[in-house]
């Protein structure tokens, strides 16, 4: 499948812990790993899903590709050439290839420029000189998002939450990138609001031929948009699938707790108690572990490793890996 | 049908607004609700619709000024709260109805242990010796299923997480055994799983106490969880009341209809989502007549001057959309 097609971005074994400081003094008080070991690739004109609850690690994991962050290690591969190791001034053509869309549109945009300078300084950057030709571009850039041209002299409070979403699109937009990184872009959002940013999100990708980085806590939304799913928990991948098979046939623990979260699904009603004897299960490797509601003596000592159970349907699981046994 | 003394609170077309600056800002704008005994009744709107401030009225908790209670009545248990004296609303607040507020981090004094500030709800409405307080506020910590209570107890409100804080905020509000709470979007700031737990939590309160709850939030989800009647507000006044089988199975209002087409979900994958154009109107700027024609697909000349009256589709269910209710008669 993924033969003739190379993924536009391939993230591989993927690291990064912070220092936690504790007390007056702040002395260095050990360290949280937050992205531990996460492969992710994205297919051209494709959307993935990283779903997760908060302090997962997703917000990270876009970060560490963005470079706004040094990884630990590991290797970030764009475009079939590898990223990871480039220094400022070589990564910097790459901002141009791979944009962010952030959660907040009213701090991710600075309140003291108007739209045509937010969106401007992207304009600038892709390399059009005139200021006419600039000018032309923000117009341009405003039509595709769905706000009028007379839009571009005006401030950022003059705007709705869902019209400085689209500002900010449209600023992501400016330096013609492959890949969009979005940081739960609809969550800030009013519902009669998400509708618009998710079908601007998805007229863009046909017409541009954009590829996604879904970041989103929210499973009714990555069920609707996303092509590839990845569900992620305390910095590890605990399942990867197409999003068909993940939400037909969900393998991990954790997948399902999250499932059954949904208002509204069928399966919230009943979410398994937990198992007795907690004690044994402790020690696993299973970061899950001790929220797991099907683990076992068994889980102990276990090494863990993402398993294909299905062509492309990945599950961090001993439980299923015993299964195929 | 219930009995008129079954209903906890009424309210009757209440109407708040707001005096700034600029133009006055009606932010409630004529709302009739009523919520009975051991009922959950969801209060559905996007921001800016009015739900928070009418949760707010009901408490006696809005700043005035510079907010403004420009007319209608709020019955509590049969007494009217807007001509109660201050002192009367105190004793109230806390004990026959208490509220909990979306972000527990700022809702919690940080100076304070959970303990302290839970047993004070106690003390100050009940004539009980601290050690007692202390002995009720780990039963509570307990029931609202935070482990190792008789520890917890002494914590400060950063110690715990999001889910617990909101859990301690519950504890406190249940303290003195309240006819109602009032949630305003208790989960909204939490994960799904921790969210599915509180709404799980609540539920169990519910049947063991016959306590109403008014919860107001925005997630649609979350009313189909755990409402037993919906009232959906848009602009500061309410559009459409039912049961939530009725909202949710057979919506009347061409805001209800566009609010649920608009839900991304799994089976409308490669269809395009039906979105709303506009944005919701600045409570100051209302638009005329009814306030969502300038968005709804339905608009006939008519709705830009008619302001819309209730319809009556029975069962109590109400939608204030005339011309929905006059091609549904004409039709049958």
């Amino acid at each position: 499948m993924s033969v003739e097609t190379p993924p536009i971005l391939q993230v591989q074994e993927l690291k990064k812990s912070f220092a936690v400081h504790r007390g007056f003094l702040q002395r260095k008080g050990g360290s949280i790993q937050a992205v531990d070991g996460v492969d992710l690739e994205i297919q051209p004109h494709q959307t993935l899903g990283l779903v997760g609850e908060s302090g997962c690690g997703k917000s990270t994991v876009a970060r560490l590709i963005l470079r706004l962050l040094p990884p630990d290690s590991g290797r970030i591969i764009f475009e079939g050439s590898e990223i990871t190791d480039l220094d400022e001034q070589a990564f910097k053509p790459l901002r141009k290839r791979i944009q962010m869309i952030f959660q907040d549109p009213y701090s991710s945009l600075n309140p003291r420029m108007t739209v045509a300078q937010s969106i401007g300084e992207g304009v600038r950057m892709a390399g059009i000189r005139s200021k006419a030709d600039q000018r032309r571009r923000i117009e341009q850039l405003l039509d595709m998002v769905g706000m009028p041209k007379a839009s571009a002299d005006r401030y950022p409070h003059e705007f709705s939450g869902g019209q400085r979403q689209r500002v900010g699109i449209a600023r992501a937009l400016s330096v013609s990138p492959r890949l969009i990184l979005c940081d739960e872009p609809i969550s800030a959002l009013d519902v009669s609001i998400q509708a618009q940013i998710i079908n601007l999100l998805k007229d863009l990708q046909q017409e541009l031929g954009l590829s996604y980085l879904f970041i989103s806590h929210d499973l009714n939304v990555v069920s609707y948009i996303c092509d590839h799913v990845c569900v992620m928990y305390r910095g590890q991948i605990m399942e990867a699938a197409p999003a068909g098979a993940l939400f037909d046939s969900p393998c991990h623990p954790y997948t399902l707790k999250l499932l059954a979260a949904i208002p509204g699904s069928k399966t919230s009603e009943k979410s398994k108690s937990l198992a007795t004897d907690r004690s044994s299960i402790a020690a696993t490797a299973c970061r899950f572990g001790e929220q797991c509601p099907d683990a076992t003596a068994a889980c102990q000592g276990q090494i863990l490793g993402l398993r294909e159970v299905a062509p492309g349907h990945f599950v961090r699981c001993c439980l299923k890996n015993e299964a195929l046994k | 049908m219930a009995s008129s003394t079954d209903i906890v609170l009424k309210v009757e077309d209440l109407r708040v607004q707001f005096h700034g600056d600029g133009p006055v800002s009606r932010a409630v704008d004529g709302v009739d609700f009523e919520i009975r005994n051991g009922e959950t009744v969801c209060i559905v709107g996007e921001s800016g619709c009015g739900k928070t401030v009418t949760a707010l009225a009901v408490m006696g908790l809005l700043p005035q000024p510079p907010a403004r209670i420009a007319g209608g009545r709020i019955l509590f248990g049969g007494e009217s709260l807007l001509e109660m004296p201050s002192s009367g609303l105190r004793a109230l607040r806390g004990k026959r109805m208490a509220m909990v507020f979306q972000e527990p981090m700022t809702s919690l004094n940080p100076v304070f242990t959970i303990g302290d500030q839970i047993s004070e709800a106690i003390l100050v409405h009940e004539a009980v010796t601290t050690a007692d307080a202390r002995r009720r506020t780990i039963q509570l910590l307990e029931d609202v299923g935070i482990t190792d209570p008789g520890k917890r107890i002494d914590d400060y409100p950063h110690q715990l997480s999001g889910g617990q804080r909101q859990r301690a905020m519950i504890a406190m509000a249940l303290a003195c055994g309240p006819e109602l709470m009032i949630a305003d979007e208790p989960t909204t700031a939490l994960d799904v799983t921790v969210q599915a737990q509180i709404l799980q939590l609540l539920k169990r309160l519910q049947q063991h106490s016959r306590m109403a709850i008014q919860y107001i939030t925005h997630d649609l989800g979350v009313v189909a969880t755990i409402a037993d009647r919906v009232y959906v507000m848009y602009a500061g006044m309410i559009f459409e009341q039912g049961t939530t089988g009725h909202i949710f199975n057979n919506p009347r209002h061409p805001y209800t209809m566009a609010l649920l087409d608009s839900l991304p979900t799994r089976e409308k994958r490669g269809q395009r989502l039906y979105s709303i154009p506009g944005s919701v109107p600045h409570p100051a700027y209302k638009p005329s007549g009814c306030p969502f024609h300038p968005r709804c697909p339905h608009r006939r000349p008519s709705c830009v001057d008619a302001f819309p009256e209730m319809c009556d589709y029975g069962e109590g269910h109400l939608a204030r959309c005339p011309i929905l209710y006059g091609m549904e008669r004409d039709s049958a």
